[in-house]
């Protein structure tokens, strides 16, 4: 087998992210398929605030930092800038979490997908406010705490469910919206690879499980994000020329897994176990999971 | 990507000088608690085997198609990889773990491919050179006493070995059919054990071990079972009645046999099924009596298949009762039984249902109810008890000094891969016994690999390569092998499926989700660097082989 000791990581280590963190295992794929000629547009979030801690960098390709708001915006005005100067074969890679995505940034992306710029973004949600210490964004899905959703006698935590921005992109007409996980990193690379050959706007939705946020132990990341998977929690599916009839489920699990697995190892849903289950809020959840599952043909 | 391609710019802004990724300076490794070490375990299938062949270990070579050292490998351990591909009732597929994830490894087929391979474009081995002056006495030349002597041989110590019949090889020359095991492939084997220097004496019986003992420093005793037990019902005496093992070794010794139309094979063993399918394909209608259920079984699962599929008809739950005919065989009176509690074998108790006879008419009976050894040669010279002759089980040695005794005189009768093992612990202590060390023989194993600790989310379910067999029509009549084996292709493919439970099998896994790009994959096994591991467990909680353990650090 060949030994890939000589090749070089364009995510430097020596960056602060958590043990465990997702985030660095999810930008590490993506920088690998997208490879040295690439051009990373970072709002705020935790992976700009981890990956360049002043005045070290991890970035071992361009990237440039801007507010919450505008990595859309200025991605846009890269690519604009690339076709001015005649640039080819450069990718332009925004890398946003969830709330410079769903929330804050939300307004620039927009814009981005109608002017059909050749950008590929990518969304990494974890569920919250993180990087501020855990609150809740409209990534967070419902019942899960956070310290703006916190669970009590008259809360379950988050009372509202989550946005569902994937099918958003694709209701602007885009030429490619997929969602991914790391636990499957082929699928998730195969799709990073296609987004960036797209002649226009391309997304990638990318559920990164945080185990700070989340509170569940970090050598269980990757568990996570597969139980979200095979729980049918986040289904795996791709979407090519903004046609919701033409979206495809990547990754089918072989036997559907009861919610409750994906739940029980996370801190942040254990309120519906103890002090006493919540019977009626997990099925529920299960519900609002076998409705969406039978939607996408699982 | 590779570095030359990749040149680092400094960027200056003002004073400030930034270097792409330049927080490698920051070594996260600080901040730690519990640190991942890269561990190896034994694999089921090493555990099971009698022989402990590194079964992972050949596998993994065939899969870098080093067929070669594969062969070597194996050769080293026992020296009958040709054979024992071919008969061996492999454990270590029952309890191989990828059976508990979709179909254990075709581990017989694939030693038996290397095997072949080796046998293709093999040399000669050459002679070992003698350099310990003691000499060493082997009776029978059997698996067991074969092992032996290759072992010893290659230790430099000169090897006698005796045998009483005009052929050497015991059970698998005489006992094994050719249609699963062809006689060319075991002799190409005895004359490797011939060439290293080990002289084998045919129509040599012995008769006197404290003479022998007097003329050699040491003896091993592996002169395996002979006799066929009885049935001990009415008209056993009769003629047509004959005993398994008598009947293969006429076979394979190419005396005529004649079976007549109708066979019943009494027993439920390899020898009950090689008998069977032998008669078989002699021409005769063939019954097997058996008076236990099919699961209870002791014969090979595929050995038991193939007699079937070959038109073997075989009476489960039913046992003789007398054998009827006069002067000459005429059939067999059987009783139905049912199974009850467990007896001492662990395996249900049988019990005759009254009432329930019925006969088989036949013009041949045979027994194969179990072998045991003949003990009168040696006229008490060495401690036996219940038809085994007693040693201690760390060392093989009997009560006499110097005389050791292993296969299946010890065990009873056995497998032979079982003979193999028995045969190379006793080399192991015959030298440590000349060398006036402590006897007791123990490899020093790794612990076992847990399957709880192998992550195998991400491997694919694949169903278990078939191996190509002899249609059954072409079967009868003749002696020709059965089963063909894999093709080099079918081979990779199947080594392919190895989980490599318990050792690195270099899958990147660890080194695609380490979020702080700290595993790497080295020349045999994945590499940590400690500078940046934080210490997470991913790796650890990812790894399909089990390899990586979290130790608490210490700082």
């Amino acid at each position: 087998m060949k030994s890939v000791i000589e090749e070089v990581e364009l995510l430097a280590p020596g960056h602060r992210m958590c043990a465990g963190c997702g985030l660095a295992i999810s930008t590490r794929l993506a920088l690998n398929v997208a490879g040295i000629n690439t051009i990373v547009v970072l709002p705020t979030g935790c992976l700009e605030v981890t990956t360049t801690q002043y005045p070290e960098t991890s970035w071992r390709v361009p990237f440039i930092h801007v507010a919450f708001e505008n990595a859309a915006a200025v991605a846009s005005g890269i690519d604009v800038a690339l076709e001015m100067m005649g640039r080819k074969g450069i990718n332009v890679l925004a890398i946003g979490g969830d709330g410079g995505t769903f929330d804050i940034g939300f307004q620039a992306l927009s814009g981005m997908f109608e002017r059909g710029h050749r950008v590929t973004y990518i969304c990494h949600d974890n569920e919250a406010y993180m990087n501020t210490g855990i609150q809740r964004s409209s990534a967070t899905p419902y019942a899960a705490w956070t310290t703006t959703s916190p669970y009590g006698r008259y809360s379950i935590g988050k009372k509202k469910r989550k946005k569902p921005i994937g099918i958003i992109a694709v209701a602007h007409d885009i030429p490619y919206v997929a969602t991914a996980t790391i636990a499957y990193y082929e699928d998730y690379q195969r799709k990073v690879k296609k987004a960036l050959s797209m002649d226009g706007p391309a997304f990638i939705h990318v559920l990164v499980p945080c185990p700070t946020g989340w509170r569940f132990p970090p050598d269980k990341t990757v568990e996570i994000s597969r139980l979200a998977v095979e729980t049918g929690v986040f289904v795996l599916w791709e979407v090519e020329g903004g046609r919701m009839e033409n979206l495809k489920v990547t990754v089918k699990p072989k036997k559907r897994k009861p919610v409750e697995e994906y739940l029980m190892p996370q801190r942040r849903f254990s309120h519906l176990f103890k002090p006493e289950r919540r019977q009626d809020v997990i099925d529920k959840i299960q519900r609002t999971i076998d409705e969406k599952c039978e939607r996408y043909g699982l | 990507m590779k570095k030359e391609e990749y040149k680092l710019k400094k960027i200056t802004i003002g004073a400030i000088i930034s270097e792409p990724g330049s927080s490698i300076k920051y070594k996260t490794g600080s901040w730690r608690s519990y640190k991942p070490i890269l561990t190896e375990f034994t694999p089921p299938c090493t555990r099971e085997c009698p022989a402990r062949i590194k079964v992972r270990e050949y596998i993994s070579l065939i899969k870098e198609k080093h067929f070669e050292e594969a062969y070597k490998l194996l050769k080293d351990k026992i020296p009958f990889p040709v054979t024992i591909g071919r008969v061996c009732h492999h454990p270590c597929e029952k309890k191989c773990y990828r059976g508990q994830f979709d179909e254990p490894i075709a581990i017989n087929i694939l030693k038996r491919f290397i095997a072949d391979y080796a046998l293709k474009n093999k040399k000669k081995p050459s002679k070992v050179e003698i350099t310990k002056k003691e000499k060493i006495a082997i009776i029978g030349s059997g698996p067991a006493g074969l092992s032996a002597a290759y072992k010893l041989v290659k230790m430099g110590y000169s090897v006698t070995v005796f045998e009483a019949l005009p052929v050497a090889g015991g059970i698998p020359r005489f006992g094994i059919p050719d249609y699963r095991l062809p006689k060319n492939v075991l002799e190409t084997e005895i004359d490797d054990i011939k060439s290293l220097g080990v002289e084998i004496k045919l129509n040599t019986s012995i008769t006197d071990i404290k003479h022998l003992r007097k003329q050699y420093e040491a003896v091993f005793i592996a002169v395996g079972v002979q006799k066929s037990r009885k049935l001990n019902v009415p008209g056993e005496e009769l003629d047509g009645v004959i005993c398994g093992l008598e009947f293969l070794k006429s076979l394979n010794l190419e005396k005529k046999v004649s079976l007549g139309k109708k066979v019943i094979v009494i027993g439920g063993g390899n020898v009950a099924t090689d008998v069977a399918r032998s008669a078989l394909r002699l021409g005769a209608e063939t019954f097997i009596v058996y008076r236990r259920s099919r699961k209870e079984m002791p014969a090979i699962k595929e050995g038991v298949e193939e007699a079937e599929r070959e038109g073997v008809q075989i009476k489960y739950l039913a046992s003789p009762k007398k054998i009827l005919g006069t002067n000459k065989v005429s059939g067999i009176e059987c009783v139905r039984m049912k199974l009850g509690e467990p007896d001492e074998s662990g395996r249900k108790r049988p019990i005759p249902i009254e009432g329930s006879e019925f006969v088989i008419e036949a013009d041949t009976i045979i027994l194969a109810i179990g072998e045991y050894p003949d003990f009168s040669f040696l006229k008490g010279s060495v401690k036996t008890e219940k038809q085994r002759i007693v040693v201690d089980p760390k060392s093989l040695a009997t009560d006499q000094p110097g005389v050791f005794a292993g296969g299946d005189v010890v065990t009873g009768p056995a497998t032979v891969i079982e003979a193999i093992a028995q045969g190379t612990k006793a080399a192991v202590c015959i030298d440590r016994y000349l060398r006036g060390e402590p006897m007791k023989y123990g490899e020093e194993a790794l612990p076992l690999i847990e399957l709880e600790k192998m992550n195998l989310s991400m491997v694919e379910t694949k169903s278990r390569i078939k191996s190509h067999s002899l249609p059954v029509k072409e079967r009868m009549g003749n002696f020709k092998e059965v089963n063909l084996g894999f093709t080099e292709e079918e081979a990779l493919e199947e080594a392919e499926r190895c989980l490599s439970c318990g050792s690195c099998k270099l899958c990147k896994l660890c080194s695609i989700y380490c979020p702080d790009n700290a595993a790497k994959m080295g020349e045999t096994e994945a590499e940590i660097n400690l500078d940046y591991c934080k210490g997470c467990g991913i790796c650890e909680n990812e790894c399909p082989c089990g390899v990586i353990i979290m130790e608490l650090e210490v700082k």
